[in-house]
């Protein structure tokens, strides 16, 4: 299904579509300026109804349910000014006169939207097509999206939705379901755009620097990992918090934790803590429980084939695997920060203070959350520790996951992003 | 004679009372591969596994049961390599290959297997009949044994004709529908029975064609379709049995009772043929356990899980009882139309990553990520 100007086409209409585009586009962009107010208030008017529970008959999970309020919250209208106002710093459209010092000219500067966006959105969170389309709206550009392939259909309701709200946001707002191995599709929309915005991982953000136009900018929003540092004797509450946060994510986000570091060398405290730990795994696991079983099947087999390699190879004794059910830790001897087998299964690592800059350095560009459990006394010191190797967020074990309003993504602002300063000079 | 042999001689390959005798034969070949293969010793060895006690049920279940995976990524022999009369490649869904090596002694028990299966489910016939292969031309760079068991289904009755759906031209293989309609057309107006053999979705997607062409070519009385080799690519384009089963009907006019499918893998080459009323059976040659998908425990009979294939015919290679991918329940035999009592095996779909949302990494670079 294709969504342009409002209308449901059928995807073998693809290439009339792209074949007026760049007419459209143009078209829309010469004839004046999304105002930012109208978009603001559909907005305001949607994230009410969505409370109404518009949408309810379609979102079952109980995590996606909480998403979903979450999101409505972030679409009320104080909190898209709130988000405005605090990433951009200055109002869109609107001309400041600027004096430098040192008898340099006067100059005005007016902050601008890029044009087109090209958004190709990854899959993980149904919500987050239209999430990076609606920061698109707020920065006054036309959106092209790509559909990831597993999305269920709610964008484009989503959209069709808010256009019967705000009929102007027609010529704002295209949608297309071209698969990612339809390049030349993918080529043609990324040449009608300013920018292309990519949400995904390694090989999505490889392809599409492959695909892009050189005079395309690529705006990458790549796959992370995150973990739990913890120092010192944990509280009752933060285990529980952190086994939860392992089980209602099912570690499939990027701010999902991965490896839990403890502060220490000796592997006997990471099979204590393994020991401690599980039984709250297990409780959680038995509460939220997995429904992907060809994923876990997978990942079994894959932890079963690397077992038996390590017999072969002789390189065993490097890793013990405390099972419980559902849900599994696995005790290593090594620091890496890398990819657990999820759904409740994740590492647990030494990794003493003194080394956290040098081990984490070694994932730069996949850094993101870390989830901080330690005694107060040890709090700011960590704190700095991890901003200086590189991590952007740190937040409560168990709070990894949350979205909180006008935090940065992934250490950037996606709305000063998706502007352009302009100079003028009288 | 052996008790590999006298279970390959077993002439109903569903006979019920051959428990002992598969014991027996598993007991032999485990043991042959723990004494030649030095890889699977050390597996055996590091479980507690003694292949000179005595092999019971409750023993079968606690055998260490290789992945496939582990076939793909390190080879692992029996009998020296060079000896073996075939080598086999799996056909590789996910672009990496399974090596496995059939000796003389296993060829044997394979080719009784293939009889006596092929004689019950009436496939044997000496009426000639033109064969469509909906699979790949054999080329002898090519050591698929996917295409392999294609090209031997076509020895059930004598070939007069042997049309592919994949030609070998210039060194790679084409998808040619269009020319093997053409043959399909001119077959059907002959008197010789036709049969086809391959992949259901290219079964399917000939189907499509005609469907959307509205050409209609009821085949000769005699004619059967058979499938093998699972929708593996085409998942997507992944369609309900019966409804191929209603278009196979309508414009080749094969009824159900001449539609047959079979697997098999590579690293477990028995042939699991389906019985009248579509269920596979489990042969005497071979057992199947369901294991559950978190801790690989065996699982009672109707629940579903990873599928765990036992089989003592091969010493090439240690395959006596591999991890398969596939994800399927064991049920009942009870119960099943077709009057066989014993249990059969229904696969639902294979383990993966595909279509799993997450963003913690993509699908490639979780297999990638997984060096524990």
């Amino acid at each position: 299904m294709i969504f342009a100007n409002g209308k449901l086409y059928e995807t073998s209409q693809q290439n009339e579509i792209l074949n007026h585009l760049e007419n459209q586009i143009n078209q829309t962009r010469s004839s004046g300026r999304l105002e930012i107010e109208k978009v603001i208030t559909a907005l305001d008017k949607f994230a009410q109804e969505l409370e109404n529970g518009i949408f309810s008959e379609y979102i079952q999970d109980s995590f996606m349910q909480s998403q979903i309020a979450v999101s409505a919250k972030m679409l009320h209208r104080n909190a898209l000014e709130y988000k405005i106002r605090h990433e951009l710093g200055a109002e869109l459209y609107q001309t400041r006169n600027l004096t430098p010092p040192e008898s340099f000219p006067q100059i005005q500067e007016r902050l601008m939207p890029l044009g087109t966006l090209f958004h190709i959105s990854a899959g993980n969170v149904d919500a987050l097509p239209a999430w990076s389309v609606i920061e698109g709206l707020l920065t006054g550009n036309i959106n092209l999206l790509k559909l990831p392939q597993a999305d269920s259909g709610l964008t484009i309701q989503f959209f069709q939705h808010l256009i019967q709200i705000e009929p102007i946001l027609r010529e704002y707002v295209y949608i297309f379901d071209t698969p990612s191995s339809d390049v030349a599709g993918m080529k043609r929309l990324a040449q009608c755009a300013d920018a292309v915005i990519v949400w995904g991982g390694d090989t999505a953000i490889q392809a599409v620097r492959q695909l892009a136009p050189p005079e395309c900018k690529l705006i990458e929003w790549g796959h992370r990992l995150s973990f739990c540092y913890i120092s010192g004797n944990p509280e009752d509450s933060e285990l529980k918090a952190l086994a939860r946060h392992i089980l209602i994510t099912q570690q499939l986000l990027c701010s999902s934790c991965q490896v839990i570091y403890l502060d220490t060398e000796e592997i006997k405290q990471i099979y204590q803590f393994c020991e401690q730990f599980l039984p709250y795994l297990e409780k959680e696991a038995q509460h939220f429980p997995v429904k992907e079983i060809n994923a876990i099947a997978e990942m079994t087999l894959q932890r079963y084939t690397a077992d038996l390699e390590s017999v072969i190879t002789g390189n065993s004794s490097q890793k013990h695997i405390f099972q419980g059910k559902f849900c599994s830790l696995t005790a290593c001897q090594d620091s890496e920060l890398e990819l657990s087998c999820l759904y409740g299964n994740p590492l647990v690592k030494p990794l003493p203070r003194n080394q956290i800059l040098s081990v984490l350095r070694r994932k730069k560009g996949y850094l993101q959350t870390a989830g901080l459990i330690c005694p107060p006394e040890s709090q700011s010191i960590l704190t700095e520790i991890l901003i200086q190797s590189g991590i952007n967020r740190i937040f409560p074990a168990g709070k990894m996951s949350d979205t909180v309003l006008g935090e940065a993504h992934d250490g950037e602002y996606p709305l000063r992003r998706y502007t352009r300063t302009v100079n003028i000079i009288k | 004679m052996n008790a590999k042999f006298r279970l390959f001689s077993v002439k109903h390959p569903y006979t019920e009372n051959t428990k002992e005798l598969f014991k027996k034969a598993m007991q032999e070949n485990v043991k042959f591969h723990y004494q030649h293969c030095p890889e699977y010793k050390t597996i055996l060895d590091s479980k507690n596994f003694s292949p000179e006690h005595v092999i019971d049920e409750k023993r079968l279940e606690k055998l260490p049961a290789l992945p496939t995976l582990l076939f793909k990524r390190h080879h692992l022999f029996s009998i020296p390599e060079r000896k073996l009369p075939i080598k086999a490649t799996s056909s590789g869904t996910r672009g990496s290959f399974s090596r496995i090596g059939l000796d003389w002694s296993s060829l044997l028990c394979g080719f009784l297997m293939v009889l006596y299966t092929a004689k019950w489910r009436k496939l044997l016939s000496f009426r000639p009949v033109n064969y469509i292969i909906l699979g790949y031309q054999p080329n002898h760079n090519n050591q698929m044994a996917v295409m392999k068991t294609a090209f031997g289904a076509t020895f059930f009755a004598p070939a007069l004709h042997r049309v592919y759906a994949l030609k070998y031209q210039n060194g790679t293989y084409q998808a040619d529908l269009d020319s093997l309609l053409k043959k399909l057309i001119q077959f059907s107006k002959q008197k010789h029975p036709v049969r086809f053999m391959g992949f259901p979705s290219y079964t399917y997607f000939l189907l499509k064609i005609m469907q959307e062409r509205n050409i209609f070519c009821p085949l000769p009385k005699g004619s059967k379709i058979m499938f093998g080799g699972g929708w593996k690519q085409f998942q997507a384009e992944a369609v309900e049995k019966q409804v191929l089963y209603a278009m196979i009907k309508k414009y080749l006019n094969v009824s159900e009772e001449n539609i047959i499918e079979f697997f098999g893998a590579v690293e477990h080459p028995i042939l699991w043929c389906d019985c009248p009323a579509h269920h596979f059976h489990v042969p005497v040659y071979a057992r199947a356990i369901i294991r559950d998908i978190h801790t690989l425990e065996p699982l009672p009979m109707g629940e579903k899980g990873l599928v765990n294939l036992l089989t003592p015919m091969i010493k090439a290679v240690p395959v006596s009882s591999i991890m398969t991918d596939d994800i399927g329940i064991l049920h009942s035999g009870e119960t099943c139309s077709c009057g066989l009592r014993v249990p059969y095996l229904e696969l639902l779909g294979r383990a993966g990553m595909k279509e799993i949302k997450t963003c913690a990494a993509g699908a490639s670079e979780l297999l990638k990520g997984q060096n524990l």
